[in-house]
């Protein structure tokens, strides 16, 4: 019984799937891998997480977390839609102005550099704040070049939850919410240069639960805030919303099943060298934890910031929506890999199919670990097929897929995976819904092969159509109209 | 009877008959263990106690805290324990689901650590499960701690083989059942019942029974958890069979309503297991044929679970005045003020402006003069009738106008007169720069 993990893919990202003839000119042309953008995807998402704030009568804005892609052609195409952008550097920072958004609509993230904070201070960017350091260089910047005031936001982290003790993983980032005084005084001393708008959070976390106290633990804050004169009026609760990658939950358990008997020897390996995904076997008992992505998630993206926000808080016994709302405040989200659900894929050209000794086959591609990050990100979904001709041996095929460096450990996926058919030297593989972290997040220059390159897919008069990525601008020179 | 201890009152639970015209076998006669009789509620207490004895005279002398992984029964055995014996107790766990049981053991006087969910982008250092997390915890804080290791711990299935097992053999004239059928949660029951009944009849069915993967059943383990338990050995199964959430509840149902039995989900699922398992082999039969099942805990704690999975068990008749029979037409009925009016209308201090906002939210800044009846509260008291005279008049305040509209409706057609809504709420009062202020 062949192990399949069918992606899930969404009738666009179909549709740009079944154009095989156009998918191998352009792998032709500009080489494997290939990134393939399709910017229009993210509008309808933003649409979505914007109808989830519209249900809870909440105001706010959706903060795409740039980080997940550097493509030129998502930034630009969601410049002309409502939402923000988060940018986490200097280089996105410029991008993203660039790209078209007023600064009104950047948020800056993470840790921070002084010329990073300068370019926020200058534009007027908010800053979201990972510390008292970071909020008095930037009030000194602000003071040494006498520039208006800068929007703050204050990153928490470290929240406490009572009668259950919630732990939480520790966090590099942010302020200990028991500290939060501490930010309000170095705020009231900058007066002048800092003006604090809200208080913000990520938590790398699936667990509601922690998110519901974070939140909850953000309306404490600001209530000190209150007390102390000042109005801030928002809350950013970060990214981590989350993507369905697979089509069929059972095809999940199944897989991870097996897995588990095959750690314990009941099974033949479903993986190179008997790779566990973080289980082992001790003694007969299976140890450890599955270190993947849970790739089937329906309750994901929009619907998961539903979901929180209809959770009651731990404290108020209110629901979240309910009390921001309560207390006239604004959301912010940031999200990443949720915003960037089916808005590409990466295609890579099959070199070779060889069958070992043992019954193995291998498929070597030209592209490496990194250009498909799916195993660094624990992502275990399918590639699909795209054959030049008709398959010569049509049923699945279980193969490995190896990289193009000259690393053991290049293994596009450590697993065995079941393609529908066997591909054939000169076919592709793509690897569906990666635009999200799988993509480019990794991609390096080793070997002196190349990153691939990145061409942008959109529907226009009724037709696919394609440029280079940084190419794409959301304004389409069509004919003349007649 | 009489005792010195309450913890001498666990064990010897009887084992009851369940009517044929209930489960429909023929040729089966179907017994169940009745482990939710045990004085702190479950089968659990025998393995707490168990566990726990040998090391409490140590752990008083030292101040020890007594710790556990679980999120259950359990847990709340050793809650008592550890309370009888002055200690304290720590409850660590991956997540507790089930509300009222989270309260019992805070009510007991138990500590509850929740492990973190996982992370959502994966990181690579991370490995370790939850019980790994736990022995390192504990391995790190340098003593202080009585730790019962309950999935490991022999004395849990020594409970089982010297108690459980041999109470069934005694109650069947000194014979082991045919069939012995059992949820595995630590494996601890199942595999001292299992050997004990085999000392007396080596050819004893043993139906395991765990949950069906994406199904949560309070207190057992799905068919992939089962294999981390360091107690569970294949082995003493001759089946492991899986049933759902649906399975335990409609077994829990003919238990709790047809058997005078208030069992619990996994009591529940025993039952559905049982007879599922014995169905098949009862239409071959030409003799007679005994079979045990254990019913683990007790219903009580688990009506939350229920509610969620079976609302319509709880259906109660509506109650009268309810804002939720309020139409769209009835909202367009009602009356409302803008921001302007509104700063009239109080200045003037022409009536009731009532803020249907949480009182945290109110608290923090609300406009002066304002009362604050939050929604849920003003719902409540409208079942009852009009909290207010009908020749008070009334302005409605709640954050975008929608609420305050449903209930300027609802009260017009209970007959107010006088009342009205802020259009756009508060935060339309907020965005016109009118006055909101503090105490
Ligand atoms: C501060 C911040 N915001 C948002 C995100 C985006 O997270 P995700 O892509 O999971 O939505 C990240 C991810 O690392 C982050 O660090
Ligand atoms: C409600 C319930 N049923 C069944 C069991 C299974 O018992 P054992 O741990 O002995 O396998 C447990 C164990 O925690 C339980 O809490």
């Amino acid at each position: 019984m062949p192990l399949h993990l069918a992606p899930q893919i969404d009738p666009t990202l179909r549709s740009a799937l079944d154009e095989t003839v156009l998918m191998t000119q352009l792998a032709d042309a500009l080489g494997s891998p290939l990134g393939v953008i399709l910017p229009q995807q993210l509008a309808d998402n933003v649409a979505a997480f914007r109808s989830v704030f519209s249900g809870h009568r909440l105001s706010g804005q959706i903060y795409y977390a740039h980080k997940a892609n550097r493509s030129s052609a998502l930034v630009r195409e969601l410049a002309a839609t409502d939402a923000g952008i988060d940018v986490a550097s200097l280089a996105e920072l410029q991008h993203a102005l660039g790209a078209g958004f007023v600064p009104q609509r950047i948020m800056a993230t993470g840790p921070k550099n002084e010329e990073f904070l300068w370019l926020c201070a200058r534009t007027g960017v908010t800053v979201s704040a990972d510390s008292v350091g970071e909020l008095a260089t930037l009030a000194a910047l602000v003071t040494d070049w006498s520039l208006p005031p800068v929007r703050v936001m204050a990153r928490l982290s470290g929240f406490t939850s009572t009668g259950v003790q919630l732990g939480s993983r520790r966090s590099r980032f942010g302020v200990s919410a028991a500290a939060v005084s501490e930010v309000l005084d170095t705020i009231a001393k900058h007066a002048a240069a800092l003006d604090l708008v809200g208080v913000a959070f990520h938590l790398d976390t699936i667990g509601l639960p922690e998110k519901a106290v974070a939140l909850e633990g953000c309306l404490g804050a600001l209530d000190e805030c209150r007390r102390r004169g000042l109005r801030p009026w928002s809350v950013d609760i970060g990214g981590g919303f989350g993507v369905n990658y697979l089509a069929d939950g059972t095809q999940w358990e199944q897989y991870t099943s097996a897995l588990t008997e095959a750690v314990l020897g009941r099974r033949a390996p479903l993986t190179w060298n008997g790779h566990g995904y973080g289980l082992r076997a001790e003694g007969g008992h299976v140890r450890g934890a599955l270190n993947l992505y849970p790739a089937h998630r329906p309750v994901s993206g929009p619907a998961y910031l539903d979901r929180l926000l209809r959770t009651t808080s731990p404290e108020q016994r209110r629901p979240l929506g309910t009390l921001l709302l309560d207390n006239m405040y604004d959301l912010h989200v940031e999200p990443g890999r949720a915003l960037l659900d089916q808005c590409g894929l990466v295609l890579a050209s099959v070199l070779e199919v060889r069958d070992e000794a043992n019954g193995d086959t291998i498929v070597r591609l030209d592209c490496n670990a990194r250009d498909v990050s799916l195993e660094e990100h624990g992502v275990l979904m399918d590639p699909v097929v795209v054959h030049r001709t008709t398959p010569a041996a049509p049923g699945p095929a279980g193969v490995y897929l190896f990289g193009n460096l000259c690393l053991e450990a290049d293994l596009i996926t450590r697993r065995q995976v079941f393609l529908p058919s066997r591909p054939r030297p000169g076919d592709l593989l793509a690897f569906v819904n990666t635009a999200g972290y799988l993509m480019d997040f990794s991609a390096t220059h080793a070997l002196r092969q190349p990153i691939g390159r990145k061409v942008a897919l959109y529907r226009d008069d009724g037709a696919w159509r394609w440029c280079l990525d940084e190419q794409y601008w959301p304004v389409h020179h069509r004919a003349e109209a007649p | 009877m009489r005792f010195e201890s309450m913890t001498d009152a666990i064990g010897n639970t009887p084992l009851v008959r369940i009517d044929s015209a209930v489960h429909g076998l023929r040729n089966i006669d179907l017994y169940a263990k009745m482990e939710l009789l045990n004085p702190f509620g479950s089968l659990k207490d025998r393995a707490a106690w168990n566990m726990a004895r040998p090391l409490l005279a140590q752990a008083v002398e030292r101040g020890d805290t007594v710790v556990e992984l679980s999120s259950g029964n359990t847990a709340k055995a050793l809650a008592v324990i550890a309370g009888m014996h002055g200690l304290t107790f720590k409850s660590v766990t991956n997540r507790m689901k089930v509300a009222e049981i989270k309260d019992l053991l805070l009510l007991l006087g138990a500590q509850i650590d929740e492990l973190p969910g996982q992370a959502e982008c994966l990181d690579p250092t991370d490995t370790d499960d939850p019980l790994t997390r736990m022995y390192h915890r504990l391995a790190g804080s340098g003593g202080g701690y009585l730790h019962t290791d309950q999935y490991f711990n022999e004395l849990n299935v020594d409970a089982h083989l010297n108690g459980t097992g041999p109470e069934i053999v005694k109650d069947l004239d000194g014979r082991a059942p045919d069939y012995f059928i059992a949820c595995v949660g630590t494996a601890g029951s199942s595999t001292g019942v299992a050997s004990a009944l085999r000392q007396h009849n080596p050819d004893v069915r043993v139906v395991g029974l765990v949950a069906h993967k994406s199904d949560f059943i309070p207190g057992i383990r799905t068919i992939d958890e089962v294999h981390e338990v360091g107690l569970f050995d294949p082995d003493v199964y001759d089946t492991v069979e899986t049933i759902t959430a649906d399975d335990a509840i409609d077994g829990l149902l003919t238990l709790v309503r047809r058997c005078g039995t208030l069992a619990g989900p996994t009591g529940g699922g025993a039952y559905q297991g049982a007879v599922r398992h014995l169905r098949a082999i009862d239409a071959q039969l030409t003799e007679r044929r005994t079979a045990v099942f254990i019913v683990c805990d007790r219903v009580e704690s688990y009506m939350s679970y229920l509610r969620e999975r079976r609302p319509e068990l709880f259906g109660r008749p509506p109650r009268r005045n309810s804002v939720r029979t309020v139409t769209d037409a009835d909202v367009r009925q009602a009356v409302t003020v803008d921001v302007a009016e509104a700063e009239r209308w109080i200045a003037e201090r022409r009536g009731l402006v009532v803020d249907l906002r949480s009182p945290f939210a109110y608290q923090a800044l609300h406009i002066d003069g304002s009362i604050n009846i939050v929604d849920e509260l003003f719902a409540e008291l409208l079942h009852g009738g009009l909290p207010f005279g009908r020749r008070q008049p009334v302005l409605l305040v709640c954050p975008v106008g929608e609420k305050s509209a449903r209930y300027a409706a609802l009260l017009t057609r209970m007959g107010h007169p006088d009342v009205r809504s802020l259009d756009g709420g508060i935060i339309a009062w907020r965005d016109a720069g009118a006055e909101l202020v503090r105490d």
